[in-house]
């Protein structure tokens, strides 16, 4: 290649790097703040107390939320029964990722409360028949007084809001692990896959877990916990923690066995003499 | 005494150091004072300068003991000259791309930037590119010049012989300088260290241009290992001149034995896993590895410390040791580096870790080994080849009050930081809230024994520096 195309290749691609720079530090500061928020909503949630409400359930009994925290941890999740949009799903997702899980009984329960406070008993009956859990003792379906709900709501951040036009409820889809009546975590949205819940359900069987949410894509991780045995497992990332060292070792070894041959002075005597000519 | 010709990159070194350290102290003094309530119109300027005060002082003091360790070791060994050259130019690019991200960018994430921090400061973007581009001209350049240094070594010796394994089998033939050694040992160790320092870079870039975030664990892992190991082997590089400057003064030798051998294969084998000790409040990381970074910490520091200052001591017991500011310093550093030890192997104690971490013991230890250890080795060292090089008439009484001021500043200054630090006061506040009030007042105290300790600085570059001038101009 000669001189002037090398010039040229090489100016093409510092304006290469300059223009794919701006852009990305542009779409940096306005793509990833929403996996961040998330992430930073559910953390701000952790060890909220939520309020010890009144509700009736299905089967008509009016207990408190602290009677049904009482003999284990509790896995509450929001939705009303109109909803044309995301609460059936919800719903249908939460009943199988919970299956999946395992633990349903022996390690929590799970209560789904409307925020629609005009809904009755019956209503609730014939919500857990769609979902085909009426026959399930541990899934629970309960109603309350508005102000009571509301309570709840803005204890642990979740926002609703009837539209007038549509006769629809505005709201975000919330899952809450609560022990003791302590928020141990807190999942916004449907997570993709059925990890981020078996977490969850590891934290409420009491398994501190040595992970947390990184928002985006994460390029490498040096630990990966295995939501499904609960252990954690080393990633590749790790291998970027040993490669300085195996690098370090392998540059010295490369470079005294290449000096090997060339070596000038032989130490037979003491070495501490100074070289030749450097005195 | 056989003397070598200082090449003319030692000399732009230590005039780059005398230059740069009372600059750096004096942007430490500023830091003080405005956590002590003084100078309120510039409180704005604590984080950029605390940046640079930070980065300044662990990258001058590296190079110079490269830079002395380079010198001294050309009596055993030829670096490259143009290495030397290299070196120099790379460093002084990277020293003015970090000038212009601190004072015109403002750039503040702390010397060590930990990442996400880079990218979400409110400095403007480009300042975290530069200073980005700053440790990449940085970390590039020193890892050519360690290899370079290597190289020179594996030129006279082989792998074995430079790690001394022949002690470790009996033999005392052929007989090798500790300074080769430790030198050895420190440069491998940081090859590790800027390698690491590579990776991290890259995965700055790849977010910085592909968007794919990192795992900040991964993130952190790769700091320390780069920055703890790094600033760790500068005082190793410091303690390869002591190891040969001392015997200058108490004529006898101090060669390499068994001990010495285990000692500092020790240190190559476990430095490396020393730093975990700064992960100890990351939850995330596994327990086993913060038990290693407890049995590290301790493995790493204490077998070569030991046998280093019992060395040093029998070595001067009952000897005429020659005295002067060089060899003062030199001795005076040994101290520094046990009493900073001491301080740092208390706080990689996990269940002391609890309390002390992120509170003022932590910069009291580092500054104690930094300032106290490898500050006094070098300039210790600069000042024997100054006086090396041009013999001229000592002033004794001159040469006490320099080491005493600086004696007495830095370790008032240093138990200013571990008072405070024993009584939980955080560090890197600016400004202490109401319920740290009585921070300020251990900050004022400091500033005031940082700026005794310049004063002797001052002394010491007065009589250093006219036999540096001496030396570049033989004829004034």
């Amino acid at each position: 290649m000669s001189r002037t195309r090398r010039r040229a290749a090489g100016l093409v691609l510092a304006g290469a790097v300059v223009a794919g720079v701006a852009p990305r530090l542009a779409a940096a500061a306005t793509t990833r703040p929403n996996a961040a928020q998330v992430a930073r909503a559910e953390s701000r949630l952790g060890g909220r107390t939520v309020p010890d409400i009144p509700v009736t359930l299905a089967d008509g009994r009016r207990v408190q939320l602290a009677d049904l925290w009482r003999d284990g941890p509790l896995l509450l999740t929001f939705y009303y029964r109109r909803c044309t949009g995301t609460c059936t799903p919800f719903l249908e997702w939460v009943r199988d990722a919970v299956q999946a899980a395992g633990g349903l009984g022996s390690d929590y329960h799970v209560l789904a409360l409307t925020f629609d406070d005009s809904e009755t008993t019956a209503d609730l009956r014939a919500q857990a028949a769609a979902l085909r859990l009426l026959a399930t003792p541990d899934w629970d379906f309960a109603v309350a007084a508005q102000a009571d709900v509301a309570r709840v709501a803005a204890a642990v951040d979740f926002g609703y809001r009837l539209d007038p036009a549509t006769l629809q409820y505005d709201h975000d889809s919330l899952l809450i692990g609560i022990d003791r009546g302590r928020v141990v975590r807190a999942l916004f949205g449907t997570p993709e896959g059925n990890d981020r819940l078996r977490e969850l359900v590891w934290e409420l069987r009491g398994v501190f877990l040595p992970v947390y949410r990184v928002p985006g894509n994460t390029l490498l991780r040096c630990f990966r916990f295995d939501a499904r045995s609960g252990r954690v497992r080393l990633d590749w990332g790790l291998f970027l923690l040993v490669l300085p060292g195996v690098g370090a070792i392998c540059l010295a070894l490369l470079m005294f066995a290449g000096a090997g041959p060339y070596r000038r002075v032989r130490l037979t005597g003491p070495g501490a003499a100074p070289t030749p000519g450097r005195q | 005494m056989t003397t070598t010709r200082a090449s003319s990159e030692t000399l732009y070194w230590i005039a780059i150091t005398f230059v740069l350290f009372p600059i750096l102290t004096a942007v430490g003094i500023f830091l003080r004072t405005v956590q002590a309530g003084g100078l309120p119109g510039l409180q704005s300027w604590f984080y950029p300068l605390m940046t640079l005060h930070g980065v300044g002082m662990v990258g001058v003091w590296y190079v110079a003991a490269m830079a002395a360790v380079s010198d001294r070791l050309s009596r055993y060994v030829s670096p490259s000259p143009l290495m030397g050259r290299i070196a120099l130019a790379g460093t002084l690019l990277g020293v003015a791309l970090l000038l212009v991200c601190v004072f015109a960018g403002r750039f503040a994430a702390g010397w060590y930037f930990l990442y996400p921090l880079p990218f979400k400061g409110e400095w403007p973007q480009w300042a975290a590119v530069t200073f980005l581009l700053a440790m990449t001209v940085l970390g590039a350049t020193w890892l050519l010049w360690s290899l370079d240094l290597l190289r020179a070594i594996a030129a006279r010796y082989s792998l074995s012989q430079a790690l001394a394994w022949h002690y470790l089998a009996g033999r005392s033939e052929p007989e090798l300088p500790p300074a080769v050694l430790i030198t050895t040992v420190s440069l491998i160790a940081a090859v590790a260290a800027l390698l690491s320092g590579v990776v991290l870079l890259v995965l700055f870039y790849v977010e910085l241009l592909a968007g794919t975030a990192s795992d900040p664990l991964l993130m952190k892992n790769l700091t320390f290992f780069f920055g703890h190991t790094l600033v760790n082997l500068t005082l190793y590089l410091g303690i390869a001149l002591v190891y040969d400057l001392l015997p200058v003064y108490a004529g006898r030798p101090w060669k390499t034995n068994r001990i010495v051998a285990t000692s500092w294969n020790c240190v190559l084998l476990i430095v490396l896993f020393a730093y975990f000790h700064h992960m100890y409040m990351d939850f995330v990381q596994p327990g086993a590895l913060q038990a290693i970074g407890q049995i590290a910490s301790y493995a790493s520091a204490i077998p070569a410390a030991v046998v280093t200052i019992f060395g040093a001591l029998l070595l001067t017991y009952r000897t005429r040791m020659r005295w002067n500011l060089g060899s003062t310093l030199i001795f005076l550093a040994l101290a520094g580096w046990a009493i900073g030890g001491v301080g740092a192997v208390i706080d990689s104690t996990i269940s002391a870790n609890v309390r002390l971490h992120n509170t003022l013991w932590v910069p009291a230890h580092f500054h104690t080994y930094f300032l106290a250890g490898v500050v006094f080795m070098v300039i210790g060292y600069f000042y024997h080849r100054c006086q090396e090089l041009t013999d001229l008439p000592e002033n004794r009484s001159v040469q006490r009050l320099a080491v005493l001021l600086m004696v007495i500043g830095a370790y008032g200054f240093f138990a200013m930081f571990y008072l405070a630090g024993a009584y939980s006061v955080p560090r890197r506040y600016a400004i202490y809230p109401a319920e740290l009030a009585f921070g300020a007042k251990y900050a004022g105290a400091a500033a005031a024994f940082a700026a005794t300790f310049l004063l002797g600085f001052i002394l010491y570059l007065a009589e250093t520096g006219k036999r540096w001038l001496r030396v570049v101009r033989p004829g004034q």
